[in-house]
């Protein structure tokens, strides 16, 4: 869909804040700092999403990860001690990262173009309903302050079509909270705790 | 309605609505000082004006004229930044909250919504929002380069984590019941029975005693105020802070106590809902004003009446008490949509 107007104003000032937190993330020399200019990247995102008439990911966005994770993000930050990183924050791996990083940047890139210009990678003919959601576009008469159905489309399609991938997704979250608490304590520590 | 009609609603209600809070929070901060004395047998501030009270502006006056001090290691940009972050959520969250229902004012056409703005996903907006503010306190503890404040801002980011995720969590079953995310339709969907389809009684009882709890704590006051517990904290993550600084968190703190006892009026005493309210639509507020005090009351009360929890029973009761609650809520409420 194309952005005009303000929607457009937006769209840049957002896209251009979400970028520049994020190069700042990785390359500000505070790892507190670095957590928050992710904040304000993931802040951005969610404005993003907000342009995509999507409300309830834009919630859902900053209520998760702003309000949870990157909580317990800073919290570990401040627990341990970041002095060495403050004083020397790049290792001797930056180049290859860089490179690695340049790398991913241009084929995502030439991924967005291709599918862009071909109409997608797998060329599958698009359902009715899914044509219906692309070519969707907000109402331009429509009075501010209006908001879309979005959160009853995406409760249905979360448990009708995206069902399996859902799940899967929650196994593995589970899968990776199980072993998070067995790396941190191993057996011995366990009894001594008893 | 044209976009400047709209954009001047807008800023009426925005404006009206936040001095209303800011009064409500100086007052309150009254208030607490004089139940608390009342409860604890002395009089209270009550020499300022007429039962003391003009007592919140001599204090607004006094923190203007206090010197404003910035720790020599500070982070200053956080130092700064964090009294902000604290406030600035704490007063967004109001846009969200229906005080009443619609009237109509003299000379207007039209009727009014008492609310600033409705969105259809308005409870995750106000939680989103609830959750932003604690990075304002962890950034406080973080910034001011010193070993309490420190503390007071790990042991505030570990808690209102926990208890964040109970409070979501007893929400579920309003919003299972109530079929909507949006505030206004939670609070309409209440009416009628002479209060008996408030949420607190029709089936959502458990899901608010686990709110009221978690609400208390993910608002740092007693007995969960680890975070400042002054007898080892000195004063925990605005030990440091002074002045207006200071004053932007205690603001910050008396605006959330606000919010988290309008969200509670909302979301399980039926909003605005009340006796006569359909036709006298000016009673909504005031009915919505009532169950907020008595919510405000409940804070007080238990500030003066209640030891502070240790930090590790304070962890043990989020985690395993209010959380697993909070999940049998859910499979209850969800068991219980099937037949009604």
């Amino acid at each position: 869909m194309l952005l005009v107007g303000w929607e457009a104003l937006f769209f840049w000032l957002l896209t251009l804040a979400a970028l520049f937190a994020a190069v700042f993330t990785v390359s500000a020399h505070n790892p507190v700092h670095c957590a928050l200019f992710l904040i304000s990247t993931l802040i951005a995102t969610a404005g993003l999403f907000l342009l995509l008439r999507a409300e309830f990911v834009a919630g859902a966005q900053i209520l998760v990860y702003v309000g949870g994770i990157l909580v317990l993000f800073l919290f570990v930050l401040m627990l341990v001690n970041t002095r060495s990183e403050v004083e020397n924050p790049f290792n001797r791996q930056d180049k290859v990262g860089a490179f690695i990083a340049v790398l991913v940047g241009l084929a995502l890139l030439g991924a967005v173009t291709y599918t862009q210009q071909r109409g997608g990678f797998f060329k599958t003919k698009p359902s009715a309903d899914r044509l219906a959601i692309e070519n969707a576009r907000p109402d331009p008469n429509a009075p501010a302050g209006v908001i879309s159905a979005d959160t009853e489309t995406l409760g249905v399609t979360l448990y009708t079509r995206a069902v399996l991938p859902f799940e899967i997704a929650s196994v593995l979250l589970l899968m990776a909270i199980v072993g998070s608490v067995l790396l941190a304590r191993d057996r011995r520590q366990e009894e001594t705790y008893d | 309605m044209p976009p400047f009609e709209q954009l001047l609603e807008w800023s009426v209600k925005i404006a009206v609505g936040f001095i209303i809070l800011m009064t409500m929070v100086a007052y309150l901060s009254l208030i607490e000082r004089r139940l608390l004395a009342f409860i604890q047998m002395r009089y209270g501030p009550n020499r300022v004006g007429p039962f003391g009270l003009f007592q919140p502006i001599a204090d607004g006056l006094k923190f203007i004229f206090k010197e404003d001090l910035i720790p020599l290691d500070a982070d200053k940009f956080l130092y700064v930044m964090a009294p902000a972050l604290s406030l600035v959520p704490a007063l967004m969250t109001f846009t969200l909250i229906p005080v009443g229902g619609e009237v109509t004012l003299p000379l207007l056409d039209r009727p009014i919504a008492l609310h600033i703005t409705s969105i259809n996903v308005g409870i995750l907006a106000v939680l989103a929002m609830t959750g932003m503010g604690v990075h304002g306190i962890v950034l406080a503890g973080y910034a001011s380069n010193n070993k309490y404040s420190l503390l007071g801002g790990l042991r505030s980011s570990a808690q209102l984590v926990s208890y964040e995720l109970a409070m979501s969590l007893s929400i579920i079953g309003v919003l299972i019941q109530a079929g909507s995310l949006d505030l206004v339709t939670i609070v309409e969907r209440q009416g009628g029975g002479w209060g008996l389809g408030w949420h607190v009684f029709w089936f959502q009882p458990l899901g608010f005693f686990v709110f009221l709890v978690s609400m208390i704590a993910e608002t740092n006051r007693a007995p969960f105020d680890l975070p400042e517990a002054e007898s080892e904290l000195v004063a925990g993550f605005h030990t440091e802070y002074s002045s207006m600084k200071f004053a932007m968190f205690f603001i910050a703190e008396y605006a959330n106590m606000v919010t988290a006892a309008a969200m509670a009026t909302t979301l399980f005493l039926g909003g605005w809902q009340g006796p006569g309210v359909t036709r006298w639509p000016w009673l909504g507020p005031v009915y919505f004003l009532l169950k907020v005090a008595f919510f405000l009351f409940l804070y007080v009360w238990l500030r003066a009446s209640s030891p502070r929890l240790r930090y590790d029973q304070l962890m043990d009761f989020g985690w395993k008490f209010l959380l697993p609650l909070a999940l049998v809520n859910v499979v209850l409420s969800a068991t219980l949509a099937l037949w009604f």
